[in-house]
């Protein structure tokens, strides 16, 4: 390894901020770091990395977020991540957030980042929640107790802060006199036996990661640490561990154990508790949110809530978006710019604007929906709706982390997916992103009320919700059906923690949707932007229209497909071109139907009977995520393997039920 | 090693000697499913291996030897069974056929290891006993529950017939080995029991309550330190974390959410369906159920309940 440059004029500074999830560790890292930050991902994970920079007394003090993990025992990618970076690059400080409120269950991080590293501070946060629960805190004695700074604070009100810079600043301009890595006293047992298993590895052995708590991890059972580990070991040193460890399967109890009394004792002089009975407000808000019957009404209402105030704001917004910014830039270019030769135009006018211009008029309903599921988690109501919805999600093998992101998917899939970044087992995760777009979203949903209403006037409510409810019953059917037979691996098994209630800080709220939209906006527009051109010269070249278009052959090459479902290879034109946006059908079909003097709708009657609007109607909400869903599902996947069979699988989906769904509805005479 | 017609035997008889002493060729041939000739038949040759002693038109009995190796086969399928639901996750009604055919493919030194793996659990997951190495067994002294009184607090302690159709009925009454129930009504028609159970009420019919084995509770008796699956706790009980059972891809993420041994724990919300709450260390955790049932605590005593 290479040795760092170690100056006496340092001027720039690692921090690593290390906390479970919940404790307001990003408020803290968004208040230090502001817009200065960078957000990305850990190198080869999918994991979110976050940096930023602080300046304070010329120092420079870069910060990285760790993953919010609850211990360092390799559990959990997140896990391996924040050990891997403490082993590895070595940070000049690191600051373990905590919650004041639930410190007893918080400090065990800090026993196991004490065996990584001994620059470390305490920020605690939280500690208006905590004096709200009854829990008196003495700061002073736990800085004499755990030996190290204590930093209170009130991270959603912005107190503490400055405090915190200050402590952080004052120990990095320190010189660096690194004390050696201690841990908590282990009694004389466990120690001899450390000290044994330490006793059978050398350094090269457990390197990067340091011999003493290499052993620790190998007794504790510490899979990824074990597996290094034998595979250098030689065969006869290999048995020799082995032998050894046979009968110490309990280790890792016995530790786990052991910090927590550890904790307890540093508590016992620092902390005062609540008398035993007292009912906190979160157990008494609680009582009505995770009620099996009382909060499904509560998650019922507050989703009523959130579409109604997202819709009542996005959808005008995005109405009148279209209307004065995309369709006015249209006219200028169709009108006003003949000097192009017309190719341009449509290039311009079409593609462009038609394309990606529409799909970014959606942009504020996405960012109104981040700022929904913001608020959401800050509350930390979004752990009550995987609670109370848990026992619906076991039927297709997922648990209750993932029904949120499906929730969001009826206002938009693209928050859908980026939502699964909430669950942690990668199987549940793919799942619920293969399902995620089977939503109905809000674009499909405009597509079925116009076709509906086209074609079955009064009954067109019916129509629409049996066309809901269908893809709906697609959806659970398909969860099944994958959960069973096509993803291996273990099903998913729920246990999370339900953080106290907490005020929302408006600021953290606002500052993660705008990084989630930027990072949205950064990562799919490239992909959105090459679809929709694509799209367009399809639609365009050679004939110059779109009947006479590639598109329009591959459509009349479909017709015998199309056939078998009712449609004509106008309808499966448009299909194609939802790819860019739901919305995109209707657009298509009224290029391609809406002659001189008539209507759509009227259009759509006559092309149209009954049994093939129906199939239409299916294939259409079935038919393949849209460009932005797509970009958003290789973003959180982390490759263009998934996004393919989502695509692939829908496809299958929504021609095969089409065409299913038209041969019956021809039979019963409809 | 003998041969797995053999176990089989040896383990029917075993079973019947429970109620039946000496064991009737008919009652063997109606439990193994096979004709009274054949059974005649192989009477007469695990009595010349000297496993059992049989008389004709009386019935057969085990000698030592044949109790020994009937009692490792049952040792061996009870195991395999606890293996089946805790660690692979199956149902309790479908293991059992699958325990019959693994018990015969044992060594002993599979046999030791996957006792060692389950933590030594002492019972099937019907509630049977499992044997120790030794070969000797943990007398329950059960009743059938359908012999008990109104009033009576009993503890449902196993399921004598392991049939999958009765086990998914009593799945889905919400009972399980180690339940706790309180007799309230017994309809003296058709002797069907009204129980109350985790604080519902359960209606159960005679057959069913005769296919229950349960055992009488003093009171108070269910304060001793007998540990019990924390998702027997009902909302608002307090208690004491003892042990897990099954595999250790469950240990990491217990201990890092502070489930350790000796962690005083709160359920806050079981509604009898969905995932429980439980408070542990100042932190409200949401468990599946499966998982709940593989943590066992002790109840705090009772002096946490009068408060």
């Amino acid at each position: 390894m290479l040795e760092k440059p170690e100056k006496l004029d340092k001027k720039t500074f690692v921090v690593a901020l290390a906390g479970a999830p919940n404790v307001g560790k990003s408020t803290v890292f968004n208040l230090l770091t502001g817009l200065s930050q960078h957000v990305g991902n850990w190198p080869g994970k999918t994991v979110e990395q976050k940096t930023g920079e602080v300046h304070r007394n010329g120092l420079t003090i870069q910060l990285v977020d760790l993953p919010g993990t609850y211990s360092l025992t390799a559990n959990s990618v997140e896990e391996q991540i924040a050990r891997d970076y403490l082993v590895t690059e070595k940070p000049d400080l690191v600051v373990a957030v905590l919650n004041a409120a639930s410190l007893d269950r918080h400090l065990y991080l800090v026993t196991e980042l004490m065996e990584l590293t001994p620059r470390l501070i305490v920020a605690l946060n939280m500690v208006d929640v905590a004096r709200q629960e009854g829990m008196k805190i003495d700061v002073k004695a736990l800085e004499s107790a755990l030996n190290m700074p204590v930093v209170p604070m009130v991270a959603s009100k912005n107190q503490g802060l400055k405090e915190l810079v200050e402590i952080i600043a004052q120990k990095c301009s320190q010189p660096t006199d690194s004390p050696a890595v201690g841990h908590a006293e282990y009694g004389s047992q466990i120690s001899g036996d450390i000290a044994h298993v330490e006793g059978l590895l050398t350094d090269e052995d457990t390197a990067p990661y340091p011999k003493h708590w290499a052993a620790m991890k190998v007794l504790e059972g510490d899979s990824q640490i074990n597996k290094l580990v034998h595979e250098r070991l030689s065969e006869t040193r290999r048995a020799e561990l082995d032998s050894f460890l046979d009968d110490k399967e309990s280790a890792a109890i016995t530790l786990a154990g052991l910090r927590f009394d550890w904790v307890q004792n540093v508590l016992s002089s620092a902390q005062e508790r609540p008398s035993i009975g007292r009912h906190s407000l979160t157990e008494k808000l609680d009582r009505a949110a995770t009620h099996p019957i009382w909060g499904l009404v509560t998650l019922a209402a507050v989703m009523g809530l959130v579409f109604l105030v997202v819709y009542g704001i996005g959808i005008p917004l995005q109405r009148f978006l279209q209307v004065s910014l995309i369709e006015r830039a249209q006219t200028l270019v169709f009108d006003h710019m003949q000097f192009m030769p017309v190719w341009l135009q449509s290039f311009l006018g079409n593609g462009l604007l038609g394309g990606v211009g529409s799909v970014l008029t959606f942009l504020p309903i996405l960012f109104l929906f981040f700022m929904a599921w913001g608020f959401l988690e800050d509350v930390g109501y979004t752990a009550r709706v995987a609670f109370v919805t848990d026992r619906f999600m076991h039927f297709i093998g997922l648990h209750g982390k993932s029904s949120l992101p499906l929730l969001l998917g009826f206002g938009c899939n693209v928050p859908a997916v980026m939502g699964t970044r909430i669950i942690e087992s990668r199987r549940a995760r793919l799942l619920t992103v293969l399902l995620a777009p089977l939503i109905p979203c809000a674009g499909r949903m405009a597509v079925i009320g116009v076709i509906a209403a086209a074609i079955f006037g009064g009954q067109a409510i019916l129509v629409a919700l049996g066309i809901i409810v269908f893809s709906l019953v697609v959806l659970v059917t398909m969860g099944l059906i994958l959960n069973r037979f096509v993803l291996g691996g273990k099903r998913a098994t729920l246990m999370m923690e339900l953080p106290l209630y907490h005020e929302p800080n408006p600021r953290t709220i606002g500052l993660v949707s705008w990084q989630r939209t930027i990072a949205f906006i950064k990562r799919a527009g490239t992909v959105i932007l090459v679809v929709s051109i694509i799209i367009w010269v399809l639609s365009y070249f050679p004939g110059g229209n779109i009947e006479g278009s590639i598109l329009g052959r591959i459509g009349k090459s479909l017709e015998p497909v199309g056939k078998l479902m009712g449609l004509d290879w106008q309808l499966l034109v448009a299909l194609l071109t939802s790819f860019v946006a739901k919305e995109n059908t209707i657009a298509t079909l009224g290029v391609l139907l809406g002659g001189e003097g008539v209507g759509l709708s009227e259009a759509l009657r006559e092309m149209l009977t009954p049994a093939a609007a129906i199939a239409f109607l299916v294939a259409q909400v079935l038919f393949v995520p849209c460009v932005a869903t797509v970009a958003a599902i290789r973003q959180e996947t982390g490759s263009w393997r998934w996004p393919a069979i989502s695509i692939g699988l829908q496809l299958i989906l929504s021609f095969l039920l089409a065409v299913v769904v038209f041969q019956i509805a021809r039979l019963i005479g409809a | 090693m003998r041969s797995e017609r053999v176990e089989e035997y040896l383990e029917a008889i075993s079973k019947r000697q429970q109620t039946e002493m000496p064991v009737s060729t008919s009652s063997l041939a109606t439990d193994l499913g096979v004709s009274l000739p054949a059974v005649t038949d192989m009477m007469q040759r695990l009595a010349a291996e000297g496993l059992v002693d049989y008389e004709p038109n009386k019935g057969a009995s085990l000698t030592a030897e044949g109790s020994r190796a009937a009692l490792t086969t049952i040792r061996r399928h009870r195991l395999w069974e606890r293996f089946l639901t805790d660690i692979l996750g199956l149902q309790w009604d479908k293991v059992h056929d699958e325990a019959c055919r693994l018990e015969h493919a044992t060594s002993p030194e599979t046999e030791e290891r996957l006792a060692a793996l389950l933590g030594n659990a002492d019972t099937c997951p019907h509630g049977h006993p499992i044997p120790d190495k030794n070969g000797t067994t943990k007398d329950q002294k059960l009743r059938p529950l359908s012999d008990f009184d109104v009033g009576q607090t009993v503890r449902i302690s196993a399921v004598a017939i392991e049939e999958g159709r009765l086990l998914r009925k009593i799945g889905k009454l919400g009972l399980k080995p180690r339940s706790i129930a309180k007799i309230e009504r017994k309809d003296d028609d058709d002797g069907s029991l009204e129980l109350r159970l985790d604080g519902h009420t359960v209606l159960m019919d005679k057959a069913t309550a005769d296919c229950l084995l349960a055992r009488a509770l003093s009171p108070g008796e269910e304060a001793a330190d007998e540990e019990i699956p924390m998702i027997m706790l009902q909302t608002g009980e307090s208690a004491v974390l003892k042990s897990y059972r099954g595999g250790r891809d469950m240990l990491g993420q217990c201990l890092s959410m502070g489930f350790t041994p000796g962690s005083p724990v709160r359920m806050i919300g079981n509604f009898g369906r969905g995932p429980v709450l439980v408070k542990v260390h100042d932190v409200e955790v949401a468990l599946g159920r499966g998982m709940a049932d593989k943590i066992m605590v002790t109840r705090k005593n009772s002096d946490a309940r009068k408060a």
